[in-house]
């Protein structure tokens, strides 16, 4: 699959997504404004579909603000704007008719810390299943179990399923988000620092989950850890004060990257 | 030997402040202990005196004092039935409008007015839990009270109860058990349970609302997001996330709330009627404990000052029967969410 307009107009857009695979969400001349501070400056960017997208970034790089914006939890703040667009299957989503429950349904988001809500582990995954669809009891069963087994925790907490999910590690509350998150069967899976307060098996078994759910989704990465958008992703973004340095395939920016500041950076010299 | 001399002075003196740090370390924990043992004989002291006091009632009466609606200084006979039940009635009409108001300025202080309006509506809501009793029964008594009588008490009685003695009732009160019997009155004045308990939810308002707002505002963020991210909406929110993760701290402000609702006194004295009779309807006329108390103590003497100690004594229970189960409940909750 290619994509030669895109690739014409849009050239740090063009290496990474035209020979990998179809463009799932395309950002177009992207800015954000936080109570009127240009925190984004004219991202482009082409997300291809079912690939591991991370962007990495040092702090205040604006890496989590623009995963913000891809399901739009940004707008329940207050004096927090973006212009531009992102299309997601043809349509503009930061357009103000487009559903927030739809895009929500459609772009799950895990975030740094693991978050459960304070309900039992059926509940929590269940939760989220309820705002969309209207479920007899055994299919919701059913699409609990299947969100569990897909986040590798069902054997964990098969027995527990009536058990505060407060009970769990702090490994098995992030997989119980993605869980939550996955539930919903979205296209597109945020993940913003998803291993950051967890421990180094505990992200391991992250790290694998993110490569066997990429085979059902398009997943968005956002990491301080370079190690880990070396080992799971497909494509890297670095990201510097508010641009987008160089997207590209990871083992391209990881190793021959073409702009001095990413290249600063992935060595160590800043950030 | 001269610095031995000097390490062993040296070593006295250590061990003369040491003795003196734990004499002074003893003295501060027994004056720790004493200021916290005299709130404990504060309670004791106050529920053992109008026990005391009230002895003579109780005697006098026995438990039949519980059950009885009689109250006749002319022949000397009391029960304590009308006064507790006016308490616990205005109280819990006090709550019902209260809690479900409060949540609501709490939820839109916390999670939806824009960040301009949120503290000066916080601080007039202290500000208005600031304001002395006595103002709030007067205006229910000059303002409140008559306008209660004009518009929504006809209303009441019209379309809810009736006026029984008349033999006029509504159609609700024929057909729906217990409605007529609430809302059907023949009294024409504004005083009532019903306007005691909506004074009372007015002077409440704000404790329960600064408490829910303070303990929304501990919610995560983070754990808000999440639940929106998963398309919740903010009722969802709130409701769903919001709320549980509070619930606890959300009910001791409410029992606070209703601990004051118990025991306030002018300004339901001034709005209650002070009728010594129990009647079924919520529009009557009738008795609290602490009405009761302000209306006759300057008069009272002999077996009917020991009636009003015996009331005292009585609220005290109540109250303490009220803060059991708060903490029975809370226990329940905690337990219920394996904590």
């Amino acid at each position: 699959m290619t994509e030669p307009a895109a690739a014409g107009i849009h050239p740090q857009s063009s290496a990474a997504s035209a020979p990998l695979a179809p463009t799932k969400l395309q950002v177009r001349d992207l800015h954000f404004y936080y109570n009127g501070f240009h925190a984004l400056k004219g991202i482009n960017m082409d997300i291809p579909e079912k690939k591991v997208t991370a962007i990495i970034g040092p702090s205040g790089c604006g890496k989590s603000t623009l995963l913000r914006i891809f399901n739009r939890i940004y707008a329940i703040y207050p004096k927090l704007e973006a212009k531009g667009e992102i299309i997601l299957d043809g349509e503009n989503i930061l357009d103000s008719s487009y559903s927030m429950n739809r895009l929500r349904s459609k772009v799950g988001m895990v975030f740094q810390k693991p978050v459960p809500f304070p309900m039992t582990i059926f509940e929590n995954v269940a939760y989220g299943i309820r705002h969309h669809e209207k479920l007899s009891r055994a299919d919701l069963d059913i699409r609990v179990e299947q969100a569990l087994r897909s986040a590798a925790l069902w054997d964990e907490v098969k027995d527990k399923l009536k058990q505060s999910a407060l009970g769990l590690s702090g490994g098995q509350q992030q997989r119980l988000c993605i869980a939550r998150g996955i539930a919903l069967k979205p296209e597109v899976l945020l993940l913003d620092e998803p291993t950051s307060a967890l421990d180094p098996i505990a992200t391991g078994r992250i790290e694998q989950l993110v490569e066997e759910l990429k085979n059902e989704y398009t997943i968005v990465i956002v990491t301080h850890n370079m190690q880990q958008a070396a080992r799971c992703s497909d494509l890297t973004a670095f990201m510097y004060l508010g641009e987008l340095i160089e997207f590209d395939r990871t083992e391209q920016i990881f190793t021959k990257p073409t702009k001095k500041q990413t290249e600063d950076y992935i060595t160590g010299r800043f950030g | 030997m001269q610095a031995n001399v000097g390490v062993a002075a040296s070593t006295m003196a250590q061990e003369a402040r040491a003795h003196r740090d734990a004499r002074h370390d003893r003295l501060f924990s027994w004056l720790l202990k004493g200021c916290a043992l005299l709130v404990l004989a504060c309670l004791l002291g106050a529920a053992g005196a109008t026990l005391w006091g009230g002895r003579h009632a109780f005697s006098t009466f026995g438990w039949h004092f519980l059950v009885s609606d009689a109250w006749d200084p002319s022949t000397d006979t009391y029960g304590a039935l009308v006064p507790v039940y006016g308490t616990i009635a205005t109280s819990l009409i006090a709550l019902l409008i209260a809690v479900p108001v409060s949540f609501g300025i709490a939820l839109y202080l916390s999670e939806v007015a824009p960040p301009w309006l949120r503290t000066p509506v916080a601080s007039a809501i202290e500000l208005l839990a600031g304001i002395p009793s006595i103002i709030y029964g007067m205006w229910g008594l000059f303002i409140f009270a008559p306008f209660f009588a004009d518009h929504i008490k006809p209303w009441l009685t019209n379309y809810l109860g009736g006026k029984p003695d008349d033999g006029k009732l509504s159609w609700v009160a024929q057909h729906v058990p217990f409605v007529g019997k609430l809302f059907g009155s023949d009294y024409p004045f504004g005083a009532s349970v019903l306007t005691a308990g909506i004074v009372l939810a007015v002077m409440i308002i704000p404790f329960i609302s600064s408490v829910m707002r303070e303990v929304f505002q501990t919610v995560p963020s983070r754990l808000k997001e999440s639940a929106y991210a998963l398309g919740s909406s903010t009722w969802e929110v709130s409701w769903d996330i919001v709320l549980p993760y509070t619930r606890s701290a959300v009910i001791g402000g409410i029992f606070l709330g209703l601990g004051r609702a118990l025991g306030e006194t002018m300004a339901v004295t001034f709005v209650l009627g002070n009728a010594m009779q129990l009647s079924p309807s919520l529009l009557d006329p009738g008795a609290s404990i602490a009405s009761t108390i302000a209306n006759q103590f300057s008069e009272a003497a002999g077996l009917q000052k020991s009636t009003l100690m015996a009331l005292a004594f009585l609220l005290f229970v109540v109250t303490f029967i009220v803060l059991l189960i708060a903490r029975l409940m809370l226990r329940q909750l905690a337990h219920k969410e394996g904590r």
